[in-house]
């Protein structure tokens, strides 16, 4: 499962994309390359386990 | 390698880690990511003085890839725009698989060197790159098949055990080439006594090449150079210039160490030079 925090924008502080970019509504900022690994669940990451930033928000105890 | 090496006037090899797999332009819009940006930033890199580049592969998006197609793109690139640089493919990732790990060996041709973690590092609250013996041997044996040479990274003082361990159970051919790396978390604390240290934790002979990250690529580059040793400069361990001010290039970063290295008259190695002195 998606990160329900995650969008994917293609414009964002002035800035305009050809690609849309992972933007992490959360924290409000583009996330990292790496860190849309654990956005999108790939590989054996998930948001719900490594993601700090969803924890803060989603009040769920940390694993 | 020593200062007596610096002394004796040992060329300084200069690699350029253009894009790296964890941060984007969203950290410094002058990070190249596609293809193109990347062949264009590896040929300035080259006509500054890099003779290596560390290459990172990313998708459309900017998220990062570890195809071979999306390696073999950047590959062609690099290659049509700059002269005679050497290739250097990462295998470096959080999270994923050892069978994608392999992927950016398998382009055409190999690229002549290729990263090879030595053991476990974490990133972020809960993420760890595992690095197991068994992905360390099984990423150096595909190398060794295809004639790729290791670039040892070693993250931490524990992972000099682990390069001493590998040089036990595997044949390396010499010489055996490290790259020291400082920085937070669970790397080596940045500070110059621990370079100093891990320099003299070496095995016999190897080769160094010293990595700083942020406001400490500079410091420790320096020292680097004066111990006989190689750098790595680049957007990939470093956005900034200085304090506050981004670096506008990957090859401005390289200028200003090659202007370091010929103060210090240590001599910056060629591809060619490189390649004799790697064993390439």
């Amino acid at each position: 499962m998606t990160c329900p925090y995650l969008e994917y924008h293609d414009e964002a502080d002035g800035r305009q994309f050809d690609q849309p970019r992972a933007y992490c509504t959360a924290a409000e900022r583009f996330v990292q390359p790496m860190r849309a690994d654990i956005c999108n669940d790939r590989y054996a990451l998930e948001h719900e386990a490594h993601c700090e930033i969803y924890h803060e928000h989603a009040e769920v105890p940390e694993p | 390698m020593s200062y007596a090496d610096y002394l004796a006037g040992e060329p300084l090899i200069v690699t350029a880690a253009l894009t790296g797999g964890v941060h984007g332009k969203e950290a410094n819009p002058n990070l190249p990511e596609t293809p193109e940006e990347i062949g264009r930033a590896a040929a300035a890199a080259e006509e500054a003085g890099a003779a290596v580049v560390h290459l990172h592969a990313r998708k459309p998006n900017g998220e990062r890839s570890f195809s071979t197609e999306r390696f073999q793109a950047i590959d062609d690139a690099v290659r049509a725009h700059a002269d005679n640089v050497v290739v250097q493919h990462s295998t470096g990732g959080t999270g994923a698989p050892a069978a994608d790990r392999r992927l950016p060996l398998r382009t055409d041709p190999s690229p002549e060197m290729a990263s090879l973690d030595m053991g476990p590092l974490n990133r972020y609250d809960h993420l760890t790159s595992e690095n197991t013996r068994g992905t360390v041997d099984a990423l150096h044996e595909e190398m060794r098949d295809r004639g790729i040479k290791p670039e040892l990274e070693v993250f931490n003082d524990g992972h000099l055990n682990e390069v001493h361990g590998l040089l036990e159970r595997r044949d390396l051919a010499d010489p055996v080439y490290t790259t020291l790396i400082f920085g937070g978390g669970t790397l080596t604390r940045p500070r110059p006594r621990n370079l100093l240290n891990a320099v003299s934790n070496l095995p016999d002979r190897a080769l160094f090449n010293t990595l700083g990250f942020g406001r400490h690529q500079l410091p420790l580059t320096t020292m680097g150079i004066l111990l006989g040793g190689h750098v790595r400069v680049g957007l990939e361990d470093n956005v900034y210039y200085r304090q506050g001010e981004l670096a506008t290039s990957n090859a401005q970063l390289v200028e200003r160490v090659v202007r370091i290295a010929g103060e210090l008259e240590r001599e910056v190695a060629t591809p060619a030079q490189a390649r004799e002195i790697l064993g390439l």
